[in-house]
């Protein structure tokens, strides 16, 4: 499986990106130490207990056994208190985008009270600007997690659970669904992508107006086999259809990634995904349209690279 | 020691009557070994049988990690990786883990304790079968091409019938479901030998720390499993009947299975750890020569991780979306955990320094045990802080933790066990050197394997993917892993060749090989089919060190109580529970096939419903009803004395709530309110997350349900009554009130009924609940009307003698409690009725 982000540790939980990731990596990291030092102290006892002779010592089990822990666990659970209240009690946040979590992919809609802007498999996310992301599922729990920018939270169907970033960095990182969703659950990622406030406007502007028009006579004949073809049936195009089964393509030829988050987008990649969607993601609801003409697919995949 | 022979009065059956003691107590041979029910036999299979599923579940791992060894591989398709990792997790935790420390537990507990058996043969028998039988239905979805394939959690809404056609959830329902009655039935059996069956002179106090680490496990199991067993009955009935108990468009809640799910789960954990931390606890004083250091501590250590371990289950759904202050509550509950844990700790390091440790085979398993459970332990701590959980929670973070603890925790001193009492399997000693090279292959697989994981997860890997892209940074990380699980394989197959080359050519295990202090190397190996020809008087909680009189001898010519047999039978002593004091004699039964039979009939009526063949459904009902009443009908021998020896002139069972018969009633109807408490909890949760839905469901009948209380105090008066005539063995006036119970008993299960009529299963999830609670209690009342009717009809046929009161005093017991569980289910359907809770 290729790569669909060339840097390493897009998906890594110390590669901090947000506040919430880089508060949870200093509590990461002070534990690690302290569980080391405790290991290691534990150890050093076995050996001395080995060597030792003249019997155990009842204050040992009272030290080591309860005074110890104790201790060790209230200042744990101070400090972890802290770092729950900062992470998970921020401020009102700017911004809010609802994702709903679909076998196998995932469905985002900005400012979902307001202008409901349409996109799937990608969060864009404004840069120093608290977001509230509504996290729903369309059918069985997913769970939303980008390791750079915060930790996971589980979406449940009849439920709205929320989770408030705020990005740190700019770039392009890796989010991936952590709960067990069913046959294809290791091909359900997606990309978050960190953009400065200004930039995330125009983003959001310009998933305010209808796609492109098809300009070549190629990409125009690829807009008729949307049509006739019945991907109109499940796939919105602003301008064009409105259903929602599927995810929305008004954009697709802009994102990076194909098949939620899985593999590059180009053109081979993506008339491999039409043709055999049964092989590239087992259990997704799209059929495969292996039965399409070659000039056929290959207009309707022109076209679709087209909408950006 | 002379048999005293009183023929007068009795009228017990006489198995056996002309064999010798070694006669009495022979193991059948050839085919009839099947209907064998000493523990030894039992536990043994248990152990095999488990050790079986081990390595089935460990081949399951190795293709998980051949599949991941490098990204994208294709090995295995997505399904068949999604059924390998589901009936791995399934196996190892339902599977191995409890069933084969239950199987060490059997074996061990009456030989450590001084009985001669288990105090209920039959059920341990029938827990083997129904274990089984149900691990044969998992492991058979295999053949039918419909593995399980939804995680060994089984999280709806993906399990429902919705999103999981086809049999493959069913399979794991209903076989786990059917295997957990065995680990329940010897939660039971457990708690009531070693409460009610242990030498004389063996006070609480002074029993080996072993049976202390069993009993709080069995009472965890007897608590533990029924919120597993409410919430797989439930979600078997939404996926067969519809009921919408989950469904969030029906006013249910996915959630609520994940809390029952681990409400079980959790102390499950515990429950895999403390039995193997109480192997730890016995072998290391052998091998240091000296006494556990702060035995005291350590017992009161397991009981607090006992109750602790009840309060933490929903550290296992912090990333939900549970409020702030829960998630602060259940992260200080899970942190305190630490506390009872250290302190066993620190009793093996105190033991350690107390004498001069031997490095032998079982040594090293401990200290492989203390070095990866205490990285187990420390990672826990980290997982127990939310805001690190929300990173690492689903990831191979967490696959690595729970390794830790399990591994380390658990199959580690399990290893340590084999080779410390194979002498009592084989006769014979396993290898040293061979053992010590199992040891270092396992030790350094196991770390190469999951060490490296704690990275892994933390670099982004969820878990439970059956791929992964190239360059993430995992790619390295996971072939180490993979490299390290087949030097752990290597190490588990030594172990297995070395076990299988000892049989043969092991050197011969002499009496008490490790010079250990514990009753079970009393006799020297290959033991027997029976355990003691007398039981000694126990001093100590190290008899055989603080006694020289007991290896001085020929074992079996150890003075005790209860020498030789009277009237045919297998005997043990019966005990004060808290002193030890010899209280009465226990009469056990002898080989029989009846419970097999029972088994046969639930995996009928199991295996039948699988296939949706519901008369064939009702046959196995018939076949395994009729085997139970064979089983209970059999006359009793109670209500004569016998001269036990050594002074003591014992009754053949009491009729006193001491009694072994009402210790394990009082374990059963733990195990009935913790499942009637299950649906409680699901009643409360639904009505409590969901006011909005609750305000959709028809009300139940008030009248009724008012009905259904009286009936409900009626039976649990009645019951009180009958104990009376009990204790005062009164025939026609138990007779009476057995069939007034019945009736009471009927006239609740009626107005339960009737007071439900109104509300429709189909329509809300509080409305299936609310059935289900009705269902529940009415299969508690008719086990009572039709316990009531099988009393009244012994006393009808003169085959309750004087002196043989115990089943009316225990129908007593029983009634009190089904009395209760009708008057909260009425007060609940009086509370639906008018609207009120919530």
């Amino acid at each position: 499986m290729e790569p669909t982000l060339d840097t390493f540790a897009v998906q890594d939980m110390s590669n901090v990106a947000g506040f919430a990731a880089g508060e949870t990596l200093w509590l990461t990291l002070i534990m690690t130490a302290g569980a080391v030092a405790i290991f290691i102290a534990v150890m050093v006892l076995v050996v001395l207990a080995w060597r030792g002779r003249g019997g155990g010592r009842t204050w040992w089990i009272i030290g080591g056994g309860i005074v110890f822990p104790v201790v060790v666990m209230a200042l744990l659970f101070v400090l972890s208190t802290f770092v729950l209240r900062s992470v998970a009690a921020p401020a009102a946040p700017d911004h809010v985008i609802e994702v709903t979590g679909k076998q196998f992919w995932w469905n985002v809609v900005y400012d979902p009270e307001g202008r409901a802007l349409r996109d799937a498999n990608e969060v864009v996310l404004p840069l120093g600007e608290p977001v509230e992301i509504r996290l729903k599922s369309a059918d069985v729990i997913h769970s939303f997690w980008v390791p750079p920018i915060a930790g996971k939270m589980d979406m449940i169907p009849g439920r709205v659970n929320t989770l408030t970033v705020t990005a740190t960095r700019e770039g392009r990182f890796r989010g991936q669904c952590a709960e067990f969703c069913g046959l294809s659950h290791p091909l359900m990622a997606f990309e978050a992508v960190v953009l400065p406030p200004d930039e995330y406007d125009a983003f959001l502007a310009d998933l305010d107006r209808e796609a492109h028009d098809a300009v070549t006579p190629q990409e125009r004949r690829g807009a008729e086999v949307f049509q006739s073809s019945g991907c109109v049936a499940c796939h919105r195009v602003q301008g064009i259809s409105d259903a929602r089964i599927g995810p929305d393509l008004t954009r697709i030829g802009a994102r990076a990634a194909l098949g939620a988050g899985m593999w590059e987008m180009n053109t081979g990649n993506l008339a491999g995904w039409i043709a055999n969607v049964d092989d590239m993601k087992p259990g997704a609801e799209m059929p495969s349209y292996n039965h399409l003409s070659g000039p056929d697919l290959r207009a309707l995949v022109a076209w679709l690279e087209s909408l950006t | 020691m002379s048999v005293t022979e009183t023929p007068t009065a009795y009228s017990g059956a006489r198995k056996g009557e002309d064999k010798s003691f070694e006669g009495v107590w022979d193991t059948p041979t050839g085919l009839r070994k099947l209907s064998s029910v000493s523990h030894r036999v039992v536990g043994r299979r248990f152990i095999y049988t488990g050790f079986v599923f081990f390595l089935i579940a460990g081949v399951l791992a190795l293709m998980v990690r051949t599949q991941l060894i490098v990204p994208g591989n294709t090995f295995l398709d997505l399904e068949t990786y999604n059924q390998v990792f589901t009936m791995h997790g399934t196996l190892m935790m339902f599977l191995f883990a409890i069933p084969i420390l239950e199987g060490f537990a059997v074996y061990l507990i009456p030989l450590m304790l001084g009985a001669r058996d288990l105090i209920f043969p039959r059920l341990g028998q029938f827990g083997y079968y129904c274990y089984l039988f149900g691990g044969i239905i998992v492991l058979s979805s295999f053949l039918f091409d419909a593995a399980p394939d939804g995680g060994w959690f089984m999280y709806v809404p993906l399990s429902t019938k919705a999103h999981t056609p086809g049999l493959s959830a069913d399979f794991w329902l209903i076989g786990i479901t059917f295997a957990e009655i065995a680990s329940v039935t010897a939660a039971v059996e457990l708690i009531t030998a070693i409460l009610c069956a242990r030498a004389p002179g063996m006070s609480l106090t002074k029993m080996p720390v072993f049976a202390w680490y069993i009993l709080i496990t069995a009472f965890m199991i007897a608590i533990g499993f029924p919120p597993l067993i409410i919430g797989s009955i439930l979600l078997e009935a939404e996926r067969l009947l519809a009921l919408p108990f989950f469904d969030p468009m029906l006013g249910g809640d996915p959630l609520l299975w994940q809390h029952l799910f681990w409400l079980f789960g959790h102390p499950e954990v515990y429950i895999i750890f403390l039995p193997a931390a109480g192997m730890v606890a016995t072998m290391l004083p052998t091998f240091v020569g000296k006494p556990l250091f702060g035995y005291g501590f350590a017992v009161a250590a397991v009981v607090t991780m006992g109750f602790i371990s009840f309060g933490l289950w929903a550290h296992h759904m912090f990333a939900t979306g549970l409020p702030i202050l829960s998630l602060s509550l259940f992260s200080a509950a899970s942190s305190m955990v630490a506390v009872p844990t250290a302190i066993q700790i620190f009793c093996f390091i105190a033991t350690l320094a107390s004498g001069r440790p031997r490095l032998t085979v079982p040594m090293l398993f401990i200290l492989g045990f203390l070095s990866i459970f205490v990285i187990g332990g420390l990672t826990g701590v980290m997982l127990a802080s939310v805001p690190f959980n929300w990173q690492a929670h689903d990831s191979y973070f967490v696959v690595a933790h729970l390794h830790y603890v399990l591994i380390g925790g658990m199959v580690f001193p399990l290893i340590g066990a084999f080779y410390y009492w194979a002498p009592h399997f084989t006769g014979r000693m396993m290898s040293e050197r061979l053992g010590r090279w199992v040891f270092g292959l396992m030790f350094v697989g196991f770390n190469a394997t999951f060490l490296l994981m704690h990275l892994t997860g933390l670099r982004g890997m969820p878990r439970r993917v059956a791929t992964y892209a190239e360059g993430l940074g995992w790619d390295r990380l996971n072939m180490l892993s993979s490299i390290g699980s087949y030097i752990l394989a290597a190490g588990i197959a030594l172990f297995v060749f070395d076990f299988f080359r000892s049989r043969r050519h092991g050197p011969k295990a002499p009496r008490n090989p490790w010079g250990a202090g514990t009753l079970e190397w009393l006799y020297p190996p290959v033991a027997p089919g029976f355990n003691f020809h007398a039981i000694p008087p126990v001093e100590s909680r190290e008899p055989l060190w603080d006694q020289p009189e007991l290896l001085e001898r020929e074992a079996h010519e150890v003075d005790g109580v209860m020498h030789g047999i009277r009237d045919g039978r297998r005997e043990t002593l019966g005990c004060d529970p808290v002193s030890g004091a010899p209280l009465y004699v226990l009469r056990l039964p002898h080989p029989t096939w009846i419970p097999m039979l029972a088994a046969a009939g639930l995996a009928i009526l199991f295996g039948a419903t699988l296939a949706s063949a519901y008369w064939v459904c009702a046959v196995g009902g018939v076949i395994a009803l009729a085997a139970f009443t064979l089983w209970a009908w059999e006359p009793s021998d109670s209500g004569v004395t016998r001269d036990a020896g050594m002074g003591h002139e014992l009754p053949v069972n009491v009729v006193d709530k001491r009694a072994h018969m009402h210790v394990a009633l009082v374990g059963t109807m733990l195990v009935l309110m913790a499942l009637f408490a299950s649906l409680i909890f699901g009643l409360l949760y639904l009505w409590n997350i969901r006011p909005d839905a609750a305000e959709t469901v028809t009300r139940p009948g008030l009248v009724a349900a008012a009905v259904a209380v009286v009936a409900g105090i009626a039976v649990a008066v009645f019951g009180q009554f009958t104990r009376r005539t009990a204790v005062s063995d009164r025939n026609l006036g138990a007779m009476a009130l057995s069939l007034l119970t019945a009736a009471a008993a009927v006239a609740s299960a009626g107005a339960l009924g009737l007071s439900l009529m109104p509300v429709d299963p189909w329509a809300s999830a509080l409305g299936a609940t609310l059935w289900a609670t009705g269902g529940f209690t009415g299969i508690v009342l008719f086990v009572l009307l039709y316990w009531a009717l099988f009393n009244a009809a012994r006393r009808l046929t003169r085959r309750t003698g004087p002196g043989q009161s115990m089943p009316d005093f225990n129908l007593a017991t029983f009634a009190k409690g089904s009395g209760l569980m009708v008057v909260v289910a009425g007060a609940f359907f009086i509370a639906g009725a008018m609207g009120g809770v919530g």
